[in-house]
């Protein structure tokens, strides 16, 4: 397009009119800035594992319910163990659970009632005479090991202690408490460390502390933490990116002037309309901060190119020159990219994902419209300074170009020279790529988070090995009356399902009214081990009750009855968080419930953690296919609109799509799981990619419709210019990402190098891909004419 | 302000305290006048018993209970009524007043056919799953002269009557671990000596419990409360406990107050 055509415009005008006011516009720019921003500090973080399901979602619901009636959720385990001869029943060691006991119950945020452990359990134990209900010891622990050796042969007759409380093999004892506020249970699980710092431990003794509510507790501060330390990482090394890139300080700094209005805008709105700060929201900013820098990067090429070529020029007549021919490629590319995040927002059921899409939607459109107003404004009133690495040849006006541009320029002419490879290895990374995908496990382990020395991990490890486990599936059993689950039958029901249950992998017990009615029964028949067993008479039931409160504490046995006898629950102990050793259990229990336990009068819904967590991770995995899906139709659709050819659209999305294909492979040979922090690269990918191939077809639609040049020459001219544009944009977000993978968090390393190498992916195919089916294909949306004689094949044409 | 008017008025100001708290029997006085009260030798009335838990769940139990001294030894006999299915259980405690002696308690399951000794409780422990501890039980109306230290520290009413405040801290704090608190709070009406009020802290010195004492009236002349309100701040758990058909007058005869009778029910 000549000058004075571009000078009839209306973009022109619309560029000619901002850059007539732009410090009105630039204020205009800075004042929406700091408004959006001054809502940032009212964010509120949300880090709970419960924020990925919605309210409604029946698993928290009963898990709720759960926690209402029985006061369970996700406690504090606080393990002691001794790996000595007699284990942790020595004087010193008891004594050490008797001080931590104690220390605990002042703990903020500890409900003092709702501590289990040694020191404060009953032992029933029966003799000649009756039942014997007293705690393992009374004022003091044992003094002598007479007496630890008492504690032991009582606490190793109680079936029910064994591996919930006590290791079967005496080396360890746990110490359980229930945290009153979960949302405070960082700072609770703060406390517990610093109290074992401070522990009178003795030789042989090592305390731990672990357990769902440390580990939810402090999975959203280390990865905060964490993101905090890296994202001002990658905006140096954008900025970096950004100067090597131009080599002036306005080309480093102002686009960094975009990335703030895009972060105030995307943060604060969601700040001001309360939309919490969840733990993927970090994964949001240097996705913020990529989108924000590369309409920059492509809009400060198109300046110092213009600067170059019309040396002459003011600068208001060389910024709005640029922007008359960028605007197009910068909005197409807004567009597809909003498309591909609006794909998210529609297919995502948790709610810090569709936020996500949401949020980077409306960072999308701000950067758009500061770099389409405030920076050319910006631009328009400094002086013009060319930049080093746009140079013009001594004797053309065609522009001499730096190393960057020399080496796209050769790798331009290797595209041209062999498209028929280029294709070729596309297909086979289609092949590989479906090949890959569909053997991609969906799996999830929250303790994986933090890295292997971590003391949460070592914690975690000692205490699965020992003991029968902290991740925890509640049962709640529902009958209709009060005093119906005092019926034999009932419990026999549930005695039953819990053997069922027992003989599931990484199920290490059970828990429920009828271990203890088994015990207390016992104890009534003179302690034979033969009595363990239920009772037959519903009225005996309620009298072993009544007996029990004769001695023992009314609030006992609230943690498996409610008040009226009508709910029960069973708390099943896992060693093991996984997904799949989560996702086995789960269905078989819910299957054994459906067809075994259900009946007239009586029902079992599963709850608890364990629960919770196989529900959304097992939704993830049904919506991931479709987000990806649903994704990718919208930047076709949209870029279909923008091309005006339902073929362009494909053509654009190709690359993308090659892309999620290819990372799903590299996932599956590596072993990588589909899981929270990975299934959200496949719409950023999506979402950040497809500019790259945007850029490329607008390009090569320009240089072939336009610019009259031939088809080679149109796709060896697309790498100089636009190819090195998009250089340093693939450059500024890989870099940006693979700093992520630097991380300590293992979630964040491996979204931030899966969305490295989905850049990297997208970046490449969309440069050699597209040329390569122009080339071949020659389509007629990029203005090829297939009734003419195919271009001449002249590599060697450009200077 | 020179220096001798700042005593003047200092002394005004505590002269008015100093002659109020002059007038208020001290708080080992009070204690001494709600033991010197009567009681009765014998007692046979009905207990109903409704807890309440924070759900709003409840549970009731009523029962006839009966209670006799035996000089400083107390026996007492509950028999449950309802609801049906422990009907006909019976708790039978012989209390005795040397503190090292541990009290006798049985317990008879009808489901069971069979009278069961239960560990003896501790002092603290909660009363049959409600929300007074045995000990209160066993004191009924009266308190534990040697366990507190007490201070007379105000006046208040209680249901309209008038009170002493008195305050009782545990002697020491094996004595406040023993019993479950850190200080109680009574309100003992001024006229009769019986308390109507009573608050209690735990040994963290948190909140824990208030009871309400009412619907206080004379049963063969011996004053009688025949209502009990304990809420427990902590957990939410109430209980009410009411008493009817008090009967101080008939007597009970001893045998009811030993092993074989527990079978026999009423």
């Amino acid at each position: 397009m000549t000058d004075e055509s571009l000078k009839m415009t209306r973009a022109w005008r619309v560029f000619w009119w901002i850059t007539a006011f732009p410090k009105r516009v630039i204020l205009l720019g800075l004042v929406l800035m700091l408004g959006s921003g001054v809502f940032i500090p009212s964010l509120v973080k949300d880090t709970r594992s419960d924020a990925f399901l919605p309210d409604d979602e029946p698993a928290l619901v009963y898990r709720d319910k759960v926690k209402q009636i029985f006061g369970l959720s996700d406690p504090m385990v606080v393990a002691v163990l001794n790996d000595g001869p007699r284990g942790v029943f020595n004087p010193h060691t008891l004594a050490l659970v008797d001080w931590l006991t104690r220390e605990i119950a002042k703990l903020e945020n500890v409900d003092p009632d709702r501590i289990t452990s040694l020191a404060t359990e009953n032992d029933i134990r029966g003799d000649a005479e009756g039942m014997r209900v007293e705690p393992f010891w009374e004022d003091a622990p044992p003094s002598t090991q007479q007496q630890a050796d008492a504690v032991r042969a009582a606490v190793m007759d109680f079936p029910l202690y064994l591996g919930s409380l006590v290791a079967a093999n005496g080396g360890g004892t746990l110490i359980v408490a229930e945290v009153a506020d979960q949302a405070r249970a960082q700072q609770l699980y703060q406390d517990l460390l610093a109290l074992a710092g401070r522990a009178p431990v003795g030789p042989g003794e090592v305390i731990h502390v672990a357990g769902e509510g440390a580990v939810s507790g402090y999975m959203g501060s280390y990865i905060d933490a964490d993101a905090q330390r890296l994202n001002p990482l990658a905006a140096i090394i954008i900025t970096t990116v950004l100067f090597i890139a131009f080599r002036t300080p306005r080309g480093a700094l102002l686009p960094n002037l975009v990335v703030l209005a895009t972060v105030a805008a995307a943060l604060g709105l969601m700040a001001a309309f309360g939309v919490r700060f969840f733990v993927i929201t970090n994964g949001l900013l240097p996705v913020l901060i990529g989108i924000a820098v590369a309409d920059s990067i492509h809009i400060f090429s198109q300046y110092y190119e213009e600067q170059a070529r019309h040396p002459g020029d003011d600068a208001r007549v060389i910024v709005v020159r640029a922007m008359t021919r960028l605007w197009r490629p910068i909005s197409m590319t807004t567009l597809t990219t909003l498309a591909g995040f609006f794909g998210l927002y529609l297919a995502s059921v948790m709610p810090p994902m569709k936020y996500f899409g949401l949020f980077a939607m409306v960072g999308v459109s701000a950067a758009w419209v500061y770099s389409v107003s405030v920076l050319p404004a910006w631009l328009s009133l400094l002086k013009l300074r060319p930049s080093p690495a746009y140079r013009l040849a001594p004797k053309s006006d065609t522009q001499r170009v730096d190393a960057f541009g020399r080496a796209m320029t050769a790798f331009g002419r290797g595209v041209v020279r062999w498209p028929g490879l280029v294709l070729g290895l596309a297909a086979v990374v289609g092949v590989v790529g479906i090949h890959g995908a569909a053997h991609l496990e969906l799996n999830e382990m929250r303790i994986r988070v933090f890295q292997r020395d971590e003391p949460i991990v070592r914690a975690d490890h000692a205490i699965n090995a020992r003991f029968d486990g902290v991740y925890y599936l509640d049962i709640l059993v529902e009958t209709p009356e009060p005093e119906d689950i005092f019926a034999p039958a009932n419990l026999r029901r549930i005695e039953a399902l819990q053997a069922y249950l027992e003989t599931l992998p990484h199920v290490g017990g059970s828990t429920s009214v009828v271990d203890y009615l088994k015990q207390m029964n016992r104890s009534l028949n003179a302690g034979r081990a033969d009595a363990h067993a239920l009772p037959e008479d519903k009225d005996l039931i309620a009298q072993y009750f009544l007996l029990y409160s004769a001695s023992g504490d009314p609030d006992d046995f609230q943690e498996e009855v409610d008040y009226d006898y009508r709910l029960a629950n069973v708390r099943v102990s896992m060693d093991s968080g996984k997904y799949t050793d989560e996702k086995l259990v789960v269905e078989s229990a819910q299957d054994y419930i459906d067809r075994h336990f259900n009946a007239p009068g009586i029902g079992a819904t599963l709850s608890g953690r364990v629960n919770v967590d196989y529900h959304w991770i097992k939704r993830l995995g049904e919506t991931n296919w479709g987000s990806v899906g649903l994704a990718l139709l919208m930047v076709w659709l949209m870029a279909s609109l923008a091309f005006r050819s339902l073929l362009a659209g494909v053509v654009t999305v190709l690359p993308v799509t090659l892309t999620v294909l290819l990372v799903y492979a590299v996932m599956a040979f590596n072993g990588i799981w589909l899981s929270i922090g990975t299934s959200m690269f496949a719409a950023i990918a999506i979402g950040l990619g497809v500019d790259f191939a945007v850029h490329t077809v607008e390009r090569l639609e320009v240089l072939l419709r336009d610019e009259r040049l031939s088809l080679d020459e149109s796709i060896v001219a697309l790498f100089p210019s636009t190819g090195r544009a998009l250089l340093f944009n693939f450059l500024a977000l890989a870099l940006g990402f693979g700093v992520l993978a630097t991380s300590k968090v293992v979630v964040l390393q491996e979204f931030g190098a899966i969305v490295a190498l989905a850049v990297t992916v997208s970046f490449l195919s969309s440069l050699t891909l597209l040329p390569a089916i122009a080339k071949v294909f020659q389509p007629r949306f990029l203005g090829c004419d297939k009734s003419a004689p195919p271009a001449r094949a002249n590599p060697e044409a450009m200077p | 302000m020179n220096y001798r008017s700042g005593w003047l008025l200092a002394g005004m100001l505590l002269a008015p305290a100093l002659a109020i708290a002059a007038e208020w029997p001290n708080g080992d006085e009070i204690a001494r006048r709600i033991n010197a009260r009567d009681e009765g030798v014998a007692v046979t009335r009905n207990l109903d018993m409704r807890m309440t838990d924070r759900h709003g769940k409840t549970r009731t139990r009523e029962t006839r209970a009966f209670r006799k001294y035996y000089g400083d030894e107390k026996r007492t006999l509950i028999i449950y009524l309802k609801p049906r299915n422990v009907k006909g259980t019976a708790f039978l405690t012989w209390d005795y007043p040397d503190a090292d002696k541990d009290d006798d308690q049985w317990l008879y399951l009808p489901a069971m056919r069979k009278v069961r000794r239960i560990s003896a409780s501790d002092r603290g422990d909660y009363f049959l799953g409600t929300d007074l501890s045995y000990e209160e039980i066993k004191l009924e109306s009266r308190v534990a002269i040697d366990d507190y230290r007490r201070k007379t520290i105000g006046e208040d009413e209680v249901d309209g009557h008038h009170c002493y405040v008195v305050e009782s801290i545990p002697v020491d704090a094996k004595i406040a671990r023993e019993l479950g608190y850190a200080k109680v709070e009574q309100c003992v009406d001024s006229e009769i000596w019986m308390v109507r009020r009573a608050r209690f802290w735990d040994t963290h010195g948190k909140p824990l419990k208030t009871a309400y004492f009412r619907d206080i009236r004379r049963v063969q002349g011996i004053w009688t409360q025949h209502r009990i309100e304990v809420e427990n701040h902590k957990s939410g758990h109430k209980t009410l406990f009411l008493f009817s058909d008090v009967d101080y007058a008939a007597g009970v005869p001893d045998n009811r107050f030993s092993r074989n009778a527990l079978k026999r029910g009423l």
